[in-house]
């Protein structure tokens, strides 16, 4: 088994990291840090914001020394500082008051309000705009985020997604990647505000008493120990949290795809059951992951809370005896401890303890961000099975022959569905690949799209591997109608150009004419803009048919691939189909996929294939006059080997 | 679904839903009893709170001695205060210090500003959109305090709150399984997603303002009214501006309600357009891929998810202007008490530690008159939500009707007697049909695409209900019989084959999860299947992956028809079985069918002439009508005949 298959393989496992916690601290933060690239497009507009914030915060500014006019000189009768007087607009005199009489500690609260009125009518409105601002970046990012994740779904191979759920495809992109709205909040806004709003605490309790300092230096320890206690088996549940939510959408989404066979077999009860039993795991754990969390952040609460009201009796006991200030502090003017300075005390260690408690609550958040992150990059790092190589280049045209040497491939680790398969096809001509079902047709031309590169052997176009050509150009070269032909929820003609969305009306209609969907296309309501049901369910398997074909040849490539494109129409249908297509592929490579035998007659060159291995190639009469594989395959077509039945159960 | 015109949401329709949510906290009555309970409880250290402030900050710091405060203490404080004034000032800190740790312990909460206090919750950060935002919403819970009763608190209501989402979330989806299948074919398979994930949280949350929230925040009022109508009695300046910021906060909302509510709707309808283009390019990747569309599937999803945010900014933005609106006659409502409050200190008719404690109290006061105001326009936010779960579970459903009678058992033949059947949008499929089908043979139907071959198969199982005409079972109407009973009796093979991402084994039991192993065996026997089975890696128990993934479409096919097999049902209906079947495959499997066909009538739709002949009955459907019936030498020997017509085509074709 080669290295890409192995890798493979192993996708199958991905989203399933159960109980285990892959990530540590150090993770987290390299996680977190590796994000921070995603803003990058955006940080024009977060200078900007940071900016604007700024300025908002320059005015709140305003409002701290407020605060300490409204303690002193409004609930006390105490003089206002110069620069409180300045502030205010109060008289000069004031200031060398001893003590404020009733009116004038009215007059002071009055200004102190309308200060705060103004400041909140600036404030307000700037703040509001510029959170709808941050929205919309926060967006963005996230926006952008969400393409990139859509963008290497669809480069994974075909093995990827069959082995993976829609469900998790859809929780993956919207909830884990909202996650990276949370960024800007983890690693700036918290550290930096925060941490700076506790260090200002800090060294405003130490300026008053250094032992106050000294008890809410001693929260850290305990904080840590909480954080290292918390952590993992937060992510253990964030992370279990997810994957059970995305099995829940996976199930809704699976069930009600597949809600025909449901009801054809009365698996309702069963299958609500199991969705029942989806939900309930998925709120259990939910419930597991914000019950550790809310424990947490009570727990912070208790240090926090005791820390609180020990400093804030403390400082009462200081109050209470006058105890005068450390010098320094008397140089600010503060001289003994008073019931202002007690406030000031309380207010500092408050919001200083606070921010502590802030950064542990996102600390605690950030494991949650960090397993959605970790969830995205689990599929961004995906490596694509198939990709350009270094040094490959575009093909730009097919002008004689696709040729496929020895060529084998499995798909997961079953045995090889193609083993050894080598065969040629030419410009102009019509190659039909018969062979009884599980043969590997499908499996040839899927190659040819480079769906899957093949473990061993090689295609060429032209004499260049396929490996060489880039993805992209290869597939813009073929186009294939599928046997199982999707329609999306559109109008019709959107659907004819799914692969070509500029493609004028006329090319569409054309397109339609060689597929023989015109006339029934025009006979609907609303011709070719008919809205059609989700999968396409409003028009009979034949009709989609049709407008599978249709699609394929709209987009006008040179090697044009039909699987099993006639199945699902009757005779007449499928002799028209078919001498529109030989008229319009005159310039083309066809390759026809197909059980019908009126169908492969019309080949230039019927290559059949048995279990993986080509048996026979060559034309229609030759392979009939040689009794082989193909000609067993036409007679039971044709029901040459079978006892007529009909006349035998006339009874 | 996210066709069909849901209507106008107006101010009516708005109260039958919430109505209707109301309705919805029925069964949890004694979970919502407990909550009421707690909620109570918490309500009561909000009173405790602020006097160890008090307490310190009038008797230990400024020093005034009990009994000489402007306002005496009241009556059921009387004991502590004797105890402490006793006490030294020291000694008044210490026992303060000591009641506030216990508070941290019992409620989290030392005093009376923001950072002092804490209240349980479980908010996790989420995203800028309504999906994102919802997984909060399925798990909400909320606490007015922590320490060991919030945690008991917001305990108790985030059990509360899952199991009504896992109760709706769970009827939401069992309804969406009973609806008809023809609604589906107009449905986003993400639309049904987004319902029952996103929207049905809207159910929990409109409940909690309903039923919660107005309990909470009028206690809470009438409380905090009560003291300070006790503590500080002559100063109805506090209730009367709490009152009027609960106005304004009413007032200012209501011109945006109906704004609100649409703005609310279409985020929700765009987040659903996301998740709907996100499944349906991811569930059809073949088909992307390999007609290389990705960049128009990119294309659609970048603008589907973008158009998701912008609505969600929309929503935004209006509950910004709500608040500035509301914000200029709130803040003088506001400031007005905050200086009659300075008046009472300045003027000596409170302490300044009373004047703490009235604005702690104040403060709360005006938080549960926000609360109260804001619930009607809060309320506008769950009346999308609730409209798009409600339109959905009351979309027309299978259901049977009370008491319906089960069908009886098919012995002989199944008729249907002049069926005319029209498609939802007005076209008609088909017209005067009457059939028989019989136990013991086979039954073909043939025609061109889109004949009305699948419509009229579908009638068997009840997957459609003719406007006209009925199926009878050995001459009994079937009509309004149950579903459960009739189709017990029907095994449908689709043309397109669904498989689940579950074992081989699991796929073919689906119609019958108590066959047996040798049954199992034995039916993918006959549908060619057990070969190619036995060679994946694990057998019969091989897991298949999304869709069957891992099998080719004729595989997939035969394994489907195994399944159709395995189900011991009286009629057998097969659509197109052997379109991708080899012909070597398909032989076997029409001389099973005829095995089959013993203990069952078949019914089998095909175009290829091999599974055709086998018939016993062969009726030609065009237009919407049966136009020839009969076996294969009578059709052919009709000159002029369709099906003759149709047979020389196709030979002449393979010929």
């Amino acid at each position: 088994m080669s290295d890409t298959t192995a890798a493979n393989d192993a996708l199958a496992s991905l989203g399933q990291g159960g109980e285990t916690d892959r990530l540590s601290f150090a993770l987290v933060l390299q996680l977190l840090r590796r994000s921070a690239s995603m803003l990058h497009p955006v940080r024009g507009h977060l200078a900007l914001l940071a900016l604007g914030f700024s300025l908002v915060a320059s005015i709140g500014a305003f409002a701290l020394p407020l605060g300490i006019a409204f303690s002193n000189s409004v609930l006390l009768p105490n003089a206002p500082t110069e620069l409180e007087a300045w502030l205010l607009r109060l008289p000069h005199a004031w200031t060398s008051l001893e003590v404020l009489s009733p009116d004038q500690r009215m007059d002071v609260a009055f200004k102190v309000l309308l200060t705060f009125g103004i400041i909140a009518a600036v404030a307000t409105p700037a703040y509001l705009g510029l959170y709808y601002y941050l929205v919309w970046i926060l967006q963005r990012v996230n926006q952008v985020l969400r393409v990139r994740m859509l963008e290497q779904l669809q480069r994974l191979s075909m093995r990827f997604h069959s082995g993976s759920r829609v469900g998790d495809a859809i929780y993956r992109m919207i909830q884990d990647s909202s996650m990276v709205t949370k960024l800007i909040e983890v690693l700036f806004i918290q550290p930096v505000m925060a941490l700076g709003r506790h260090i200002y605490g800090l060294a405003f309790v130490a300026l008053l008493d250094w032992r106050i300092a000294l008890g809410m230096a001693a929260c850290w320890p305990v904080y840590l120990a909480l954080g290292a206690w918390g952590s993992r088996p937060m992510r253990v549940d964030f992370r279990r949290a997810r994957e059970t939510n995305s099995d829940v959408t996976s199930r809704i989404q699976e069930n009600i795809s597949a809600i025909k066979v449901i009801k054809a077999y009365g698996a309702e009860d069963a299958l609500l059951a199991k969705f029942e039993s989806d939900s309930r795991t998925a709120f259990d754990a939910a419930f597991d992951a914000r019950y550790r969390f809310a424990v947490f952040n009570v727990a912070v609460f208790w240090v926090t809370g005791a820390a609180l009201a020990i400093a804030g009796g403390a400082a009462a006991l200081l109050a209470l005896d006058g105890v005068p200030l450390p010098a320094i502090a008397a140089a600010v003017g503060y001289m003994a401890w008073n019931f202002g300075i007690f406030n000031l005390l309380k207010e500092r260690f408050s919001d200083g303890v606070g921010s502590l408690r802030a950064i542990m609550k996102t600390w605690a958040n950030a494991q949650n961000v960090a397993i959605g992150l970790d969830r995205v990059y689990e599929l961004l790092d995906l490596e694509p099975e198939v990709q350009d190589e270094a040094g490959s280049t575009a093909l730009t045209g097919v002008a004689g022959r696709v040729r496929y040497e020895d060529v084998s491939f499995r798909y997961q680790s079953d045995r090889a569905v193609l083993d050894g398969v080598s065969f040629e096809a030419r410009v102009g001509q019509m190659t039909a690949l018969v062979g009884s079902t599980g043969s590997g047709k499908t499996t040839v031309v899927s190659l040819l799209l480079r769906l899957y590169d093949p473990q061993q052997g090689r295609i060429l176009i032209d004499d260049r591997d396929l490996r060489s050509l880039q993805v992209k150009s290869v597939r813009d070269h073929v186009a294939i109608a599928l046997q199982e032909n999707w329609l999306s929820g559109t109008t019709i003609a959107e659907n004819i150009r799914f692969a070509k969305p500029d493609a004028t009306d006329e090319e569409v209609r054309h397109a339609a004419k060689v597929a023989v969907a015109s006339e029934f296309i025009e006979a609907l309501p609303a011709g070719f803009d008919t809205v059609l049901g989700e999968r396409g369910t409003k028009l009979s398997t034949g009709q989609r048919q049709r407008i599978s074909i249709a699609r394929a040849i709209l987009k006008d490539t040179p090697i044009l691939v039909l699987d099993e494109p006639t199945a699902a129409l009757d005779a007449v249908t499928e002799a028209r189909v078919l001498d529109n297509l030989a008229e319009w592929g005159r310039e083309r490579m066809i390759f026809l996929i197909t059980h019908r035998f009126g169908a492969v007659r019309r080949a230039d060159q019927i290559v059949v294939l048995h279990e993986g291995r080509v048996r026979e190639t060559g034309t229609h009469d030759e392979l009939f006059a040689k009794h082989g594989a193909y000609r067993r395959l036409v007679d039971h077509e044709t029901g040459d080997s079978v006892p007529p039945v009909a006349a035998e159960v006339a009874s | 679904m996210s066709r069909v015109d849901e209507g106008e949401l107006g101010l009516r329709g708005t109260f039958r839903l919430l109505r209707r949510a109301f309705d919805y906290a029925a069964p949890f009555k004694r979970q919502f009893a407990v909550k009421y309970a707690l909620a109570l409880l918490s309500l009561l250290p909000l009173l405790v709170l602020p006097w160890p402030v008090k307490i310190i900050v009038d008797h230990a710091i400024i020093g005034t001695p009990f009994g000489e405060q402007p306002i005496p203490y009241p009556a059921m404080m009387q004991p502590i205060i004797e105890f402490l004034s006793q006490q030294t000032p020291t000694g008044i800190v210490l026992w303060a210090v000591g009641f506030q740790l216990l508070l941290v312990m019992i409620c989290g909460a030392v005093g009376t500003s923001g950072n002092e206090r804490d209240a349980a919750d479980s908010v996790l950060s989420s995203g800028h959109d309504i999906a994102s935002r919802t997984e909060n919403e399925a798990n909400q819970a909320f606490s007015l305090t922590s320490g060991l009763l919030g945690l008991i608190d917001w305990r108790v209501m985030i059990r509360l709150t899952q199991s009504i989402n896992h109760h709706y979330r769970t009827a939401a989806f069992a309804r969406l399984q009973k609806l008809p299948m023809t609604t589906f074919d107009d449905e986003s398979v993400g639309d049904a997603v987004f319902r029952v994930m996103y929207d049905t949280p809207s159910i929990t949350n409109g409940i909690y303002r309903i039923v919660i929230w107005p309990f909470v925040s009028v206690g809470m009022g009438l409380l905090l009214s009560i003291a300070l109508a006790t503590f500080f009695p002559g100063h109805p300046i506090f209730w009367q501006t709490a009152l009027g910021v609960m106005a304004v906060a009413f007032l200012c909302a209501l011109p945006f309600g109906g704004k609100l509510r649409r703005a609310h709707l279409s985020a929700r309808g765009a987040g659903s357009d996301a998740t709907g283009s996100l499944e349906e390019g991811m569930h059809n990747m073949l088909a992307v891929q390999s007609l290389g569309a990705e960049d128009g599937e990119q294309k659609r999803f970048d603008e589907d998810s973008w158009s998701s945010f912008s609505e969600y900014r929309g929503v935004m933005a209006i509950g910004m202007i709500i608040f500035l609106i509301g914000a200029v006659p709130g803040a003088a409502l506001v400031g007005w008490a905050f200086y009659s409050a300075i008046e009472l200190v300045v003027y000596d008719q409170i302490s300044a530690g009373d004047f703490g404690l009235l604005i702690t109290y104040y403060l709360a006061l005006l938080f549960a008159a926000i609360t109260a105001g804001g619930l009607w326009i809060r309320l506008q936010e769950n009346a999308a939500g609730l409209h798009r779960v409600f339109f959905a579970m009351d979309l027309p459903s299978e259901e049977d009707p009370p008491g319906a009678p089960p069908c009886p058992v098919l012995r002989e033949t199944a008729r249907l007697v002049d069926v005319h059947y029209t498609y939802p949008d007005g076209t008609p499929a088909l017209q005067n049909v009457d059939l028989d089908i019989h136990v013991g043979r086979i039954t073909a139907l043939v025609g061109p695409a889109g004949a009305g071959k699948s419509t009229l198969a579908y009638l068997f199982p009840r997957f459609i209900v003719p406007q006209r005409g009925c199926l009878t079972f050995d001459g009994a109407d079937t009509t309004g019989s149950s579903l459960a009973s009739l189709r017990s009796q029907v095994s449908f093979v689709f043309q397109e084959t669904q498989l689940f991402d579950a074992t081989v084994d699991e796929n073919i039991r689906i119609g019958n999860p108590d066959a047996t192993e040798a049954q199992v065996r034995h039916a993918a026997q006959i549908a060619g299947a057990d070969a190619f089975i036995r060679a994946l890696p694990k057998g019969y128990h091989t897991p298949l992956g999304r869709g069957g993934g891992r099998l080719s479409v004729g595989q997939r096919q035969r394994v489907a028809i195994a399944r159709g097999l395995v189900r011991e049902a009286r009629i057998l209906i097969l659509d197109e079985p052997t379109s991708a079947l080899d012909p070597e495959t398909e032989q076997n499997l029409v001389r099973a069918l005829r095995e089959a066909s013993r203990e069952r009538a078949v019914v089998v739709i095909a175009h290829r002439l091999s599974t055709i002949r086998e018939a016993d009955e062969i009726c030609f459907v065009e237009g919407g009508e049966i136009i020839e019936r009969g076996s294969h030498a009578t059709l052919m020997a009709r000159e002029d005949g369709a099906y003759r017509r149709f047979v020389e085509l196709q030979s002449q074709g393979a010929a």
